[in-house]
């Protein structure tokens, strides 16, 4: 397959590209990983005048951490993140949802700006993100700004970023004690899948053995964008952990999500499976709480 | 308008000017006469034109020749040695992990560099890392079978 022309720009610094985005931003299509906008370009769902590259800025490809909070490069690639060991150590449900990403070859090049920019119902990261409390910040040739990820997103394909802005990373608050996440995919099969279903959920004990203090639970697919699910978030909070709870905060959140008929499921069964999948990743998020807590003492 | 680039195709470096809308995948196959990458989906979906790029496998079909300016890029004609095939390249010959041959050469690529990083896999590490490249001969039972034998040899 042809991609159409275009007029290629390869900045090696954040400002320089800042500053053609506000030229041509109009015009512009940011590349990062390729494994959207290639794609879409190859069968003719976009034709760019422009392509701006991101891979050559060696600022938006790190890892940093600094005053309780881990800032994500917008271009660490989903692989980088699965990988890396003070990701799995503190955030366990982003390696998952990382690792469910496409496949390994598509990893090595999808990137962590990318898979949030494109704004897919169904994407992975943004839910884990989400559930983690992820903040964007995003910047353009004469300014910045922070955006909570859960208010990003407008509808499929469509976020809030202007056309001039460059997403430049992502920062998360370092999870309290007693903390853990957890992320659950269904899928047909296990690599190179759209979610049926996708669900993150984060939950904080106060103390080793709960009550639980703080929750969230996101749901992807199942809504035209990752979709918090405050009624089952409820039902956990003051609660302790457990089965039976994690039980009713899943049909809680089915009861919050709100499916289409497509092709790939009917409503019905994404309603049943958030249910079931809520539970299995709250059982997940336990799990690493109990795990990073362990951890700490040992 | 065309750009000059340098890749540093299996070990050898070499000077290009392409059209920054041909993708890695084309300029390999096209421009350099390596068609041991094969072009199957060219949407990121089989992986049969898997490359290692800077070290890590990826879609060539989803990289652009120009962002690939400068990298190291190993494709399937550079990993037999002076002495013959590379051990999993004749894993794949002596358990028959070979039908069609399509998918192979992006197989043997990510079958390798899962073994760099782990030489010992077990079938699930083996057919997680395999996941990206599709055999529609549907022979993955002899595939997976052949990157453990190499792993087992390595041990023994």
């Amino acid at each position: 397959m042809l991609l159409p022309k275009f007029q290629y720009h390869e900045p090696k610094a954040l400002d320089e590209a800042l500053t053609l985005m506000g030229e041509i931003g109009e015009e512009a299509s940011v590349l990062a990983g390729g494994t959207d906008l290639l794609v879409n370009m190859k069968t003719g769902k976009t034709a760019p005048g422009h392509v701006v590259s991101l891979s050559r800025i060696e600022e938006l490809r790190g890892v940093g951490r600094q005053q309780g909070t881990l800032t994500l490069g917008a271009c660490v690639t989903a692989g980088e993140l699965k990988e890396q060991e003070q990701i799995q150590a503190e955030f366990n449900g982003l390696c998952q949802s990382a690792g469910s990403l496409g496949s390994p070859l598509i990893r090595n090049l999808a990137t962590v700006g990318g898979n949030i920019v494109t704004a897919r119902p169904a994407a992975d990261l943004p839910p884990s993100l989400m559930a983690y409390g992820a903040s964007l910040l995003l910047k353009k040739k004469d300014g910045e700004r922070l955006l909570p990820l859960e208010t990003f997103f407008k509808g499929p394909g469509q976020t809030r970023i202007e056309p001039e802005e460059i997403l430049c990373a992502v920062i998360l608050k370092e999870p309290p004690p007693y903390s853990g996440g957890g992320y659950v995919k269904l899928g047909v099969r296990r690599a190179l899948e759209i979610s049926l279903v996708n669900v993150a959920a984060f939950v904080a004990l106060d103390g080793p053995s709960g009550p639980i203090k703080e929750a969230r639970i996101v749901l992807g697919a199942v809504a035209p964008v990752p979709l918090r699910a405050p009624s089952a978030e409820a039902v956990l909070m003051g609660e302790k952990p457990g089965d039976e709870v994690f039980e009713k905060a899943g049909e809680a959140a089915a009861k919050d999500s709100k499916p289409i008929d497509d092709f790939r499921a009917s409503a019905e069964y994404r309603r049943d499976m958030v249910k079931v999948l809520t539970r299995r990743a709250l059982k997940l998020a336990y799990e690493e709480a109990k795990l990073r807590e362990w951890r700490r003492w040992k | 308008m065309k750009t000059l680039i340098t890749l540093n195709v299996n070990g050898r470096a070499r000077d290009l000017a392409v059209e920054p809308n041909r993708t890695l995948l084309d300029v390999l196959r096209q421009d350099l006469e390596l068609t041991g990458t094969k072009r199957g989906c060219d949407l990121g979906e089989c992986g049969s034109c898997t490359v290692i790029l800077n070290g890590k496998p990826v879609n060539s079909c989803l990289v652009l020749a120009v962002q690939a300016n400068g990298a190291e890029i190993l494709t399937i004609e550079g990993l037999a040695g002076p002495s013959g095939l590379h051990p999993v390249q004749q894993a794949f010959v002596d358990k028959g992990a070979i039908q069609c041959g399509f998918c192979t050469p992006g197989m043997i690529l990510s079958a390798t560099h899962l073994l760099q990083k782990n030489p010992k896999p077990s079938e699930e590490e083996i057919r997680t890392a395999l996941s990206g490249n599709l055999c529609r001969c549907t022979g993955y039972q002899k595939i997976v079978e052949a990157v453990q034998s190499v792993g087992e040899r390595d041990q023994g």
